[in-house]
């Protein structure tokens, strides 16, 4: 027989009891129930572990990074990638091995080759290259770097200045992340009032705001971003630069956090609590900010957390053609630009690293949203 | 049904009307207009200094000293009545040549791609619906989530590379060497399709990991609707049973997805014909965009907006053809 | 001469969830006789509809028929007994799949959403038709808008041609009662079937059930929670509680002398014109948690009689009279029961 209730369990609950123990479950607060609920979705836990090392090394690049994004070495121009061997001779002694010349069978061009006989020592958590954190907490240390700032260390890699693609993939999640979330800010404060206004106000106004949004995602996105992003000013400022493109990418994107916002008010309205709440006179703005907002407040995350990667993309697709963020600014779009060029793809694929970056947060993220949106219903 | 249609036909007016507003807005955005390019273009090209009041009359000419309205009026009423899009400064030919060489191929790659969405999307859906939490069910899903992560310039950009490396490099690009400037014959239309599925595959490839997500949880929600059981009490058998009811009934949001699929297609195509090169209205538009040559954009903004439209147009219409609830509204 | 349609012994269906284990039937017997009407009355969640969808087969995912048997006599009545054993078929097997909407159908609780409203009401009715006999498309055609006739829809030559969504709730139950008439079959299912409806739609689809009954001789399985529809339709009655069928017997007995608590208590919660409103005597506390099931006696954290023994025995079925039985220690001689379960 199957003991979903053991006999001998059940001499001791007496009714009273039960009644406690369900009520134990009632009382949990509706975060605690989410928090569970997203607990057992494996995948959403890897991708919220990912996502928060991405923004921790975007945050503290300096630190991760083992050379600024502009430190160039004009000697090792596309050199291929490194691995680090920890070992040398039995003992633990980190090193990358050096390069050589080759030529190119079919091009004759001559290409760097890792040479095995040369060895490169590094080490880790060293004081290396100067660098002012944020731009004003001055500092060295970094997690890795050559033991000798001259000597190539490229673990992914060098580009066509012979610039360490890995350090450039690290300094520019800190720009195509915070894109993401400037760009989301954007959109959730147009979205939250003109979806809360169409939502809570309704009749003819809803209607004019609903159609407007049809408009809006019925035309293709990448050609108006395009469009947008080709009319910035060639003489402008990176910053602003920056905020125009975030700008950009908000004005199509907050049509679907408007079209969430609206119908969690709407499905609200009928709700008894709500409406127990209004005829107890509890006031309008009370209602929304006391009442309304909480309960909502957790798709408006999951929907957050999944509009980020549609901003990263966008900005990725911009830059990469050349409409977006422009050099001395570095983002995984601006990275990408060089391989426009299909002949210096071809001899130098690591070039795609930035790609593997891009791919792997949304991925994350996407992972991570889909395990809010589920958690967020947690009483489903 | 009349009355939904009449309804639908008025919302397409009024949507491509505002687009035609943005198309505008858009050609007005740079600093300067035509006259200042035309007058730089002609200073770059090694011409004299011009009599200072040459701008003037040129302006007068074109009538950008009309209020906006009235420009808006006469750009609009040009493309409407006589099919005129204006003149391009960087092909320096009449945009709506550009427009017609370039389109028509724009057109056929969405719309292979949008075929391709559907034809795999629809089975792999109903698949992963029935078959839940099985083997392929995850297979696919994890398949879809690379789709949704993988934007489709960078699968563009790796296919290039691939291409370039290990396979031949004619399978770029939309038609073989001697049929590029050949005129339309039926050779070349089936070159033509030999080409074609490179691009639509790579085009299509996000919109079907969404679309596989969409018809599985339609699909999902239906299996748990009351009359499933009601068609099982009958004793149908249960593949009969699945094809009649609720893989009928997620048809339906299935066929008003068109709407939203749509733009995103015809984005993904302008990308994808960006970093291959193909002679589709993307590399146009974008170098268009590049040199602001804003006629010849705005004319493809408008054009590619107004097909979207179309297309959700159209799923309205089978919407109502399908689902009696809206045909008997 | 043996009248039993069908035999269900010691049914048992087990849904096997992430969470665990729920027994949703639990141990049912039941009997149903020819010609008769058998009531199943119960609160939600226990187990009465999973108990009438095991007859057909058609438990849901990850519903399982686990233990027990549904003997059921398909031979002819007064003729030679044909007895199979629904509870060993395949659910998706073709058995099973002649006997449903032939010789056992069924009418569900929500005739909103129990028709698809992407295909009209004939269509659906002449698909059971077309499914279980020879007959030509035409002729399903026109036995259909006699079926519809028949359950007392108006101008039913047209209304054949009518989607379920333009009908008001009480014609839809009238066409899923026309459907699941369409075979003649020898048991119809009704779950809850007029729960939906307003209370005058209910009376007038409650008169329509019991004639129908009698004019095509069939058995009928009535599952409800309204006790006033049990009066009004049941020959007999079983009471349910959690997986279990706690009382048994014809419909006087049960309203005039119940012996199980919960019984007792199901009548008094029933409001009563000349009875005040404060008089009216829910039953305390709910319906357990699925996986949280109380031990011995499943009904002993809500019952006012029970005592020590309650909380560790499960009852047995106790036979009071010949057609009365009852599920509860108040009524079994458990003395010796103690010593053997002790010991275990």
């Amino acid at each position: 027989m199957v003991q979903t209730t053991p006999m001998n369990k059940s001499l001791a609950p007496t009714p009273e009891e039960h009644v406690t123990e369900s009520l134990d479950l009632e009382v949990a607060s509706q975060w605690k129930l989410m928090w569970w609920k997203f607990r057992k979705h494996k995948m959403a836990i890897i991708g919220t572990v990912i996502v928060i090392i991405y923004y921790t090394m975007g945050m503290f690049a300096e630190f991760f990074a083992p050379t600024h994004f502009t430190t160039y070495n004009e000697q090792y121009v596309y050199a291929p990638p490194q691995t680090i061997h920890l070992f040398r001779d039995g003992k633990l002694d980190p090193y990358v091995n050096g390069y050589t010349f080759v030529r190119d069978p079919i091009s004759f061009k001559k290409t760097w080759a890792v040479d095995e006989t040369v060895v490169v020592p590094i080490s880790f958590l060293v004081r290396s290259e100067e660098y002012k954190l944020w731009g004003f907490i001055p500092g060295s240390l970094h997690l890795v770097a050559a033991d000798n700032p001259r000597d190539p260390f490229y673990l992914l890699g060098s580009d066509k200045s012979g610039r360490d693609v890995f350090g450039r993939i690290i300094y520019s999640a800190r720009v195509s992340l915070t894109v993401g979330l400037v760009g989301v800010a954007l959109s959730l404060i147009l979205g939250i009032m003109i979806g809360g206004v169409s939502g809570l106000i309704g009749g003819w106004l809803d209607n004019v705001i609903q159609r407007l949004i049809e408009i809006i995602m019925s035309i293709p996105t990448l050609p108006l971003w395009l469009a947008l992003a080709a009319v910035v000013p060639l003489d402008w400022q990176p910053l602003q630069v920056y905020f125009m493109i975030t700008v950009i990418l908000s004005l199509v994107g907050w049509t679907g956090m408007a079209r969430v916002v609206r119908s969690k008010f709407l499905a609200l309205r009928e709700e008894d609590f709500i409406l127990a709440a209004t005829l107890d006179g509890v006031p309008r703005g009370r209602m929304i900010m006391r009442h309304m907002v909480p309960s909502f407040l957790s798709h408006i995350i999951a929907s957050i957390t999944l509009s980020i990667p549609g901003m990263i993309l966008g900005e990725t697709a911009l830059s990469f053609l050349g409409l977006g963020l422009r050099p001395p600014v570095v983002s995984w779009g601006v990275m990408l630009q060089e391989t426009q060029k299909v002949a210096v793809l071809a001899i130098s694929p690591w070039l795609l690293y930035p790609a593997v970056a891009v791919i792997i947060v949304v991925l994350a993220l996407n992972f991570m949203g889909d395990g809010l949106r589920d958690a967020a219903d947690p009483y489903q | 049904m009349w009355k939904y249609l009449l309804r639908r036909t008025g919302y397409m007016v009024f949507t491509v009307w505002v687009i035609s507003v943005i198309s505008f807005v858009v050609i007005q955005l740079p600093p300067g207009d035509y006259v200042t390019n035309l007058i730089n273009q002609m200073i770059s090209a090694g011409g004299e200094a011009l009599p200072s009041d040459y701008e003037m009359q040129l302006r007068e000419v074109y009538g950008l000293n009309d209020p906006m309205y009235v420009q808006y009026f006469k750009w609009i009423s040009r493309i409407i009545t006589k099919g005129e899009f204006g003149y391009s400064l960087v092909y320096k030919r009449d945009a709506a040549e550009l427009i017609t060489e370039r389109l028509p191929m724009t057109f056929a790659l969405s719309f292979g791609s949008f075929l391709f969405v559907w034809a795999v999307a629809f089975p792999i859906g109903v698949y992963s619906a029935v078959k839940k939490y099985s083997l392929g069910d995850y297979v696919f899903t994890f398949i879809g989530f690379i789709g949704l992560a993988v934007p489709n310039f960078l699968l563009a950009l790796i296919f290039l590379f691939l291409s370039y490396r290990y396979f031949d490099q004619a399978m770029i690009g939309l038609f073989s060497l001697e049929f590029a400037d050949a005129p339309w014959s039926w050779p070349k239309f089936m070159d033509l399709l030999k080409h074609l599925w490179i691009p639509v595959i790579l085009i299509g490839m996000g919109g079907t990991a969404g679309l596989i997500r969409t018809m599985r949880a339609n699909l999902l929600d239906e299996l748990n609707k009351p009359y499933v059981e009601t068609a099982r009490s009958k004793g149908l058998t249960e593949l009969k049973l699945l094809m009649k009811y609720p893989v009928r009934h997620a048809l339906n949001p299935f066929v008003s997805t068109i709407g939203w699929t749509l733009p995103g297609l015809i984005g993904g195509e302008v990308i994808v014909s960006i970093v291959l090169n193909l002679p589709t209205s993307g590399p146009v538009l974008y170098n268009a965009l590049r040199s602001q040559d804003m006629y010849v954009a705005a004319g493809f903004i408008l054009l590619l907006s107004t097909l979207t439209v179309i297309g959700t147009f159209v799923s309205d219409i089978l919407l109502a053809v399908l689902d009696p609830r809206i045909r008997l509204e | 001469m043996d009248n039993t349609l069908i035999d269900v012994k010691d049914l048992k269906v087990h849904f096997f969830t992430d969470e665990g284990v729920v027994r949703a039937v639990d141990g049912v017997d039941l009997k149903l006789e020819r010609g008769r009407t058998l009531s199943l009355v119960g609160e939600s969640g226990c187990g009465k509809s999973v108990a009438c969808r095991a007859l057909m087969q058609i438990v849901r995912n990850p519903g399982k028929v686990v233990a027990g048997e549904i003997l059921y006599n398909r031979g002819a009545e007064g003729g030679q007994a044909e007895i199979i054993d629904i509870a060993k078929m395949d659910p998706k097997g073709k058995e099973i799949r002649d006997i449903r909407g032939k010789e056992i159908s069924m009418i569900f609780q929500e005739p909103m959403t129990s028709l698809s409203p992407m295909y009209t009401v004939g269509n659906q009715i002449i698909e059971n038709i077309l499914l279980h006999t020879n007959l030509t498309k035409e002729q399903a055609r026109d036995l259909a808008i006699k079926l519809l006739d028949q359950v007392g829809i108006p101008r039913a030559d047209r209304l054949v041609d009518e989607y379920p969504f333009r009908l008001s709730g009480g014609m839809r139950q009238r066409s899923m009662i026309a459907m699941a008439l369409s075979c003649n079959p020898n048991l119809l299912i009704a779950d809850e079937p007029t729960t939906a409806l307003d209370v005058t739609t209910q009376a007038n689809i409650l008169d329509l059930m019991s004639d129908l009954q009698k004019s095509y001789n069939m058995t009928l399985l009535f599952i409800t929670h309204d006790l006033g529809v049990v009066a009004e339709i049941a020959d007999e009655v079983a009471v349910m509680y959690l997986g279990k069928i706690v009382e048994k017997s014809d419909v006087y007995t049960i309203f005039n002398s119940p012996r199980h608590p919960y019984t007792q208590a199901l009548l008094k919660s029933i409001p009563k014109i000349a009875i005040k409103r404060e008089d009216l005597d829910p039953i305390k506390g709910m319906v357990p948690n699925p996986f949280r099931r109380p031990g011995g006696c499943p009904f002993h954290p809500r019952c006012p009689q029970a005592f020590a023994e309650c909380k560790v025995l499960v009852p047995t079925t106790t036979q009071l009279t010949p057609n009365h039985s009852v599920q509860c220690l108040l009524y079994e001689n458990f003395a010796n029961r103690i010593a053997t379960e002790q010991k275990q």
